[in-house]
């Protein structure tokens, strides 16, 4: 199981995956958006979406889940 | 603990002969216990815990061969009925000069194995000694870290009978290196209060993940104020690591002596010489052709940025310091036709690269390194101003903000700012000082203000934006008076009015910063500089 999380405090403006998705390394898992800027969060490994814990306008901070690979 | 004393020949050939060989051999006799440290069953344990003993750990830091220690035969002694010494304990301190890369050092441990590092075991005055001969001879210091490594212990009321006034023996020799010669400390194992001063009083600090653990107290003095915790809870890398304590998190030993060889390798041996030209490994006019497309057109998307800095130095010559902490700020060394510089950018992954208040903290140390060592700075220029919002308040974004736009304007070394994109706010006007001239080159990307336009129409058009009747006519002139401003946020109008010097193709900024390197080596000034360094 990988923890996902935020590197920074922003605002969740797209999820791109959903939870039983199939993903590779490297993939965006969700976009941010902090100072203006479109900040994606990217799969650190190949896996399975078990959980997605952020929808868009959420708030999170640096450290929150993103969201959980099995 | 103590050392049983080896057999010795009563019946040596020199005592008898004229020579002073009888003493020789117990120095040689001496010296062979001292390198038994705290005995076999302690250094197994030393090992066990996947820990490298003090000496061990020297010479692998050190060229082959290269250590000449001082203070070996100090320790405690004790001496038989007969005035015969019986058993030693040495000092939990190894010491002495030493090469790295063929130059001089001076290098310190602490011996774990002898009572833990800690104070009642220690010769305090060679710890002094090791410090003092580093400033002195100006030469690189190293500290090998692994306990509390002086600071006292509430055993020693027992034995002493009287309590004092906390001294920190030959600290201001510590503080005047870090204006005088380069400090590398690391972090080996636990290490408490005065143990983790002399990790942070450093130009370069770096802890093991897992094996070193860094606080103020441990756990079984926090544990009288707070909740018990671990030591690894209290004090790991994963806590160090991220808040500056340290500048670097390495997983061996043997890495942090890689490390340490490479820090050490951009650096002069002291104040009082300049950096000194590496070989020249790879082509000045190298031209990368991705360089064109390498910061996105659409302006909210981000890019990576150490690509773009290992293209532009000479290769594999990026040495980044402090990756894990005041990330939004990236900070390093690398070489430029052979010249050693420091680099300094943003990180756009990182809330855009804005800088907070703990990258500021960050730039500010990393400018004054350079200007200590009189290393010339490159800036790729990313700013989209210091951290705005709450937390950034909370934080204190503005202080440790400016403190950076200071570090930036004392320091007197050859600047050469390259504006890759954004240039918003204080914190993009503080990328160079105002008070000297610096090269300044930009990128077609750059975008530049006080404020972007995206953000600033809303502050400025606030009156006639209010007088709207509905949102959707705020919005529609919002679009309109944004189409309005981004027409003239093309880059080409600030050059025509000289605002920014040059436009350049991004390929050619290799052959333009390696130009830089080579006609500020001879702008740099060996010596001290004004403002010491601060830890």
């Amino acid at each position: 199981m990988t923890e996902v999380r935020s590197e920074i405090a922003a605002s969740v403006w797209k999820v791109m995956v959903e939870a039983g998705q199939t993903v590779e390394a490297g993939a965006t898992l969700a976009i941010l958006e902090s100072m203006k800027m479109e900040i994606p969060v990217e799969s650190p490994r190949a896996g399975t979406v078990t959980e997605v814990r952020v929808a868009p306008e959420d708030r999170v901070a640096e450290g929150d889940i993103i969201a959980i690979l099995d | 603990m103590l050392q049983p004393v080896p057999e010795t020949t009563s019946t040596d050939p020199g005592a008898n002969d004229g020579t002073w060989q009888p003493e020789i051999a117990e120095l040689h006799r001496r010296e062979a216990m001292a390198h038994q440290m705290g005995g076999p069953d302690k250094i197994d344990r030393q090992h066990q815990g996947g820990k490298l003993t003090v000496r061990e750990r020297i010479d692998a830091l050190l060229d082959d061969g290269s250590f000449h220690e001082i203070g070996a035969l100090a320790g405690r002694a004790a001496y038989g009925e007969d005035g015969g010494l019986d058993t030693f304990m040495p000092a939990n301190f190894v010491m002495g000069r030493g090469r790295i890369d063929t130059r001089p050092v001076v290098v310190g441990g602490d011996d774990f194995t002898v009572r833990g590092g800690a104070a009642d075991a220690a010769v305090w005055q060679k710890q002094v000694y090791a410090e003092q001969m580093a400033l002195e001879l100006r030469l690189p210091l190293v500290r090998l870290v692994d306990g509390t490594g002086g600071g006292g212990s509430v055993k020693s009321l027992d034995t002493d009978r009287r309590t004092y006034v906390p001294p920190l023996m030959g600290w201001h020799y510590a503080v005047d290196s870090l204006a005088t010669v380069p400090v590398v400390a690391l972090a080996l194992g636990s290490v408490a209060g005065l143990g983790a001063a002399r990790v942070v009083n450093s130009h370069y600090a770096l802890m093991v993940r897992d094996r070193a653990q860094i606080f103020v107290a441990g756990p079984p003095v926090v544990a009288r104020v707070e909740a018990e915790i671990t030591k690894e809870d209290l004090g790991g890398a994963h806590i160090h690591g991220r808040n500056g304590v340290v500048d670097d998190v390495v997983e061996t030993e043997l890495e942090a002596f890689a490390r340490t060889r490479r820090f050490l390798s951009y650096l002069p041996s002291s104040v009082y010489e300049l950096p000194a030209r590496g070989d020249q490994t790879d082509d000045p006019e190298r031209r990368d052709a991705w360089l064109i497309r390498a910061i996105p057109r659409n302006q909210r998307q981000v890019y990576r940025i150490r690509p773009i800095i290992e293209s532009l130095v000479d290769e594999t010559t990026f040495l980044e310091i402090g990756a894990g902490w005041g990330r939004a700020a990236v900070t390093g060394f690398a070489r430029l036709d052979g010249w050693p510089v420091g680099v300094l950018s943003s990180d756009p992954y990182q809330a855009g690269g804005s800088w907070t208040a703990d990258a500021s903290d960050k730039v500010a140390r990393f400018v004054d390194l350079c200007t200590t060592f009189h290393l010339p700075v490159v800036h790729l220029v990313d700013q989209p101003g210091f951290m705005v919002g709450l937390a950034g308040e909370e934080a204190g974004t503005i202080r440790n903000g400016v403190r950076a736009v200071a570090a930036i304007h004392q320091t007197q070394v050859p600047w050469c700012s390259v504006l890759i994109r954004k240039v918003f706010g204080v914190g993009g006007a503080g990328h160079q000082s105002s008070s000297r001239l610096s090269y300044r080159y930009a990128w077609p990307s750059g975008r530049w203000g006080s404020l972007p336009v995206q953000g600033g129409i809303e502050a400025a058009f606030r009156a006639e934006l209010d007088g709207l009747a509905d949102d959707e006519a705020r919005q529609a002139r919002i679009a309109e008076i944004t189409a309005r401003m981004e027409a003239v946020a093309s880059p080409f109008r600030t050059a025509e009015a000289f605002l920014v010097e040059e436009i350049i193709d991004p390929r050619d900024t290799r052959p333009l910063l390696c130009e830089f390197a080579n006609l500020a080596a001879p702008l740099r000034h060996a010596g001290p500089t004004v403002h010491g360094y601060r830890p």
